[in-house]
């Protein structure tokens, strides 16, 4: 079913946390809303599940307008990050919970617990307590809960917050099955750009209450656009450079060092103050644009390695490179940077 | 030992002294007391040996010697030097010469006797009003005298020429015993008295109304002011609270000032055409209320405090996630909510069973156990057969019987309780993980 959001504002007491804010979610659609924490992406997905009354602005699921329809009546699944499973029912109880409520037949709860078990592989776990359960386990059994009454959307507020890491991986797998299986609409809260890559259609990036930018991951990921955007997106981070535009070049401030700007993104008046962000994939040894600099640090990571450089003005670029350990801390490199898959952003962090 | 073993000791130690001296030693002596028949009339101390109507009384229930008995009752004539002296000086030296010389040393059973014999004599008085008074003067009787030890009773026994057969002098010397002496007829007379089970009866019934009530009205309390917004409801939580905090005494003398048949209550009334009446007092059904309601009040409002808290200990995304599973307030409360305050509320049953069966403050000062004994219950029936009892004879030894009665039901029911809710598990180490 599709969601819009549309001119969404809340406010706490005197502060507004989000202002103005639309969101279109296609039907069978997958939407991550992602940002640091208290971006408002929290508060987005309580107003749409009807825990927080929204201030301003309209909330339609379908053509049917839910903005002032309470929680109860909404039609919503909400996975929370602590799962909240009821911890004095078992499993079974648990996730026919929302049919009883409604009051439907016994025989229908159990056809029904039985398929959404099923669904989320814990057939064999329904006598047990929430206490009983592996994090992965709970987070399935919290799963089943939100679906079993077909809501109109999924909502995720971290789910995989408080699953170890290998888990994590397991899980963001199969929440992204389950979505896909059952056709819904999901909206995921997180403040990881891996979990929303990976799981998610499109992401909504937001920054103090707006959206900063919506777009597909990969999108997302090579045409951020701002240096908020570039730097949230992407593991070992971006690194940004400081420096002013001579002619078609970048001059890097308290340093000699002058690096091509790419074609693409040529700031309108000369002189001005521009901000370089290079992915650590694109400075590599083999790169033609070179920049000297120091190793200050070195992570080794199995299949990659990944170095610090330190140029001579102090600014930092990052490289994460394929080979061993080749290099030892505080050696002098010359590695190049790919101009052609550089970022530049003005100096309000605009992309150019 | 290790040092931090004795840091520990140490630590203990006002814990344990003070459980001594303000447990232990009560009840140990409540034990050794509850075994005496201590009472005013006996005190605490040593006794005399004294034959009075009520060791007349107890000799007959008894079952002893009739002739003895009597003997024991009757007023006896002696003639012995004192009388004499007597009669010398009320009545001149020549009727005592004459008395001495015919019938000293001599017992007359009755004045009738002794005013015959006297008139025998040469020097008697002339007028029967004289006769009779010179003859009181021998008059005799171990009745209420006191004798400091045994042998001063039997000697005045003997005086009185009262003959004793074999076996007697024991048993005698046992019923005119004042003071206090080992005996388990406390616990005999109190399974043949129908006033005990009256306050057995009462008992239960004062806690399991009090405890209904403080319970329900806890939680309905708790629950109401848990979804109040907070300022409304810490200020509500507070006046709820302020009957624990208010001195005992002001607190009865507030709700009688409403109960009054001048008070409160009766006024308001009275428009709607209501006799005004004592409504604390009326009935005992009015009287039941009243305790209940007294006593239930400030209970409720500790239940309301411990309640509250475990429903705020309750996460929130938890209440969030019952709404969003279509659960409407009712629902909350009754799937979400209740289920999670069975330890509070198993908790505060325990604690409130074993403060009820020993409190009787509040009823005391409402009802007094009243009208009649239909509000006593069995602390204040102890209370009162051991230390306000308004015959005047304070029977220590009852009383303390009745009360070592309510201290084992009281450690039965602890050891009883912590079995039942497994006492480890509720004390065992948070998990603090998930």
């Amino acid at each position: 079913m599709r969601i819009l959001i549309d001119n969404f504002t809340k406010t706490f007491g005197t502060t507004t946390v989000i202002r103005d804010m639309t969101l279109d979610i296609e039907s069978g659609e997958m939407l991550a809303l992602l940002g640091p924490s208290g971006c408002g992406k929290s508060t987005t997905l309580f107003a749409v599940c009807g825990i927080h009354r929204m201030n301003g602005g309209r909330l339609l699921f379908g053509d049917r307008d839910v903005t002032t329809v309470s929680s109860q009546d909404r039609n919503v699944g909400v996975v929370f990050q602590n799962y909240a499973l009821y911890p004095h029912m078992n499993v079974f109880e648990n996730i026919s919970f929302p049919l009883k409520i409604r009051k439907e037949s016994k025989a229908d709860i159990d056809a029904k617990v039985r398929e959404m078990a099923k669904l989320v592989h814990i057939e064999d776990l329904m006598e047990r307590k929430p206490a009983q359960l592996s994090g992965g386990q709970q987070q399935r059994v919290a799963l089943a809960r939100a679906l079993i009454r077909k809501p109109d959307v999924l909502l995720l507020d971290e789910p995989l917050a408080n699953l170890d890491a290998k888990l994590r991986l397991e899980m963001r797998s199969e929440i992204r099955r389950i979505q896909q299986e059952t056709g819904i609409t999901a909206i995921l809260v997180t403040h990881d750009q891996v979990e929303a890559m990976s799981m998610c259609d499109r992401i909504a990036i937001m920054n103090k209450g707006q959206i900063v930018q919506l777009s597909s991951p990969s999108e997302m990921y090579n045409e951020p656009a701002s240096a908020f955007v570039a730097g949230f997106m992407g593991n070992p981070p971006i690194s940004f450079l400081d420096g002013t535009v001579e002619g078609s070049s970048l001059r890097l401030d308290q340093s000699s060092i002058v690096l091509p700007l790419p074609e693409s993104s040529r700031p309108a008046s000369p002189a001005s103050r521009v901000k370089l962000g290079v992915r650590p994939e694109y400075f590599q040894p083999e790169n033609p644009d070179k920049v000297e600099g120091k190793i200050s640090f070195i992570e080794i990571q199995g299949r990659e390695t990944l170095y610090d450089v330190t140029l001579e003005n102090g600014a930092v670029l990052r490289s994460i490179q394929s080979s061993g350990p080749l290099h030892k801390l505080g050696d002098t490199v010359r590695w190049g940077v790919d101009h052609s898959r550089v970022l530049a952003f003005d100096e309000s962090g605009a992309r150019l | 030992m290790r040092r931090s073993h004795l840091l520990g000791l140490g630590f203990m130690t006002p814990a344990i002294l003070l459980t001594l001296a303000l447990f232990i030693i009560p009840v140990v002596l409540t034990g050794v007391f509850s075994f005496t028949n201590m009472s005013t009339s006996t005190g605490i101390t040593g006794g005399a040996y004294e034959i009075n109507p009520r060791s007349i009384r107890l000799m007959k229930d008894a079952g002893l010697r009739e002739g003895l008995i009597g003997d024991l009752e009757e007023n006896l004539y002696k003639i012995d030097a004192a009388g004499l002296a007597q009669v010398e000086k009320d009545f001149g030296k020549k009727l005592a010469e004459e008395m001495k010389g015919a019938y000293d040393g001599q017992t007359f059973k009755d004045r009738r006797e002794l005013v015959r014999a006297i008139k025998d004599l040469k020097s008697r008085p002339r007028s029967s009003r004289d006769l009779n008074k010179a003859a009181d003067l021998f008059q005799k009787s171990i009745l209420n005298v006191r004798y400091d030890d045994e042998s001063a009773f039997l000697n005045g026994l003997g005086n009185l020429g009262i003959t004793l057969q074999d076996g007697e002098q024991a048993e005698l010397t046992r019923f005119a015993y004042t003071g206090w002496v080992w005996t388990t007829e406390n616990f005999s007379n109190m399974a043949a008295m129908p006033s005990t089970y009256r306050a057995a009866f009462n008992t239960v019934l004062y806690i399991a109304f009090t405890l209904t009530f403080n319970i329900v009205f806890g939680v309905f309390l708790a629950v109401a002011t848990f979804y109040l917004p907070s300022a409304a409801a810490s200020t509500f939580r507070t006046i709820w609270f302020l009957p624990r905090i208010l001195p005992h005494v002001l607190y009865v003398i507030l709700w009688k000032w409403f109960t009054w048949d001048t008070g409160f209550l009766s006024q308001v009334l009275e428009p709607f055409g209501v006799a005004p009446r004592n409504w604390m007092m009326d009935t005992e059904i009015n009287a039941w209320v009243s305790i209940v309601l007294i006593n239930g009040f400030v209970g409720a409002s500790l239940g309301m405090i411990l309640f509250s808290s475990a429903i705020k200990a309750i996460p929130s995304s938890m209440l969030y996630a019952s709404e969003v599973d279509g659960a409407s307030r009712l629902q909350q409360v009754r799937y979400i909510i209740l289920p999670q305050l069975r330890w509070p509320i198993m908790f505060t049953s325990i604690y409130q069973t074993l403060s009820l069966l020993t409190s009787f403050d509040y009823i005391y000062l409402a009802t007094d156990g009243g009208p009649g004994s239909s509000t006593t219950v069995w602390a204040l029936y102890a209370f009162k057969t051991a230390l306000n009892n308004y015959g005047g004879n304070l029977q220590y030894g009852f009383g303390a019987a009745l009360a070592l009665v309510l201290v084992g039901i009281g450690i039965l029911a602890s050891v009883l309780y912590l079995r039942l809710f497994d006492f480890k598990s509720m004390n065992a180490a948070p998990r603090i993980e998930q």
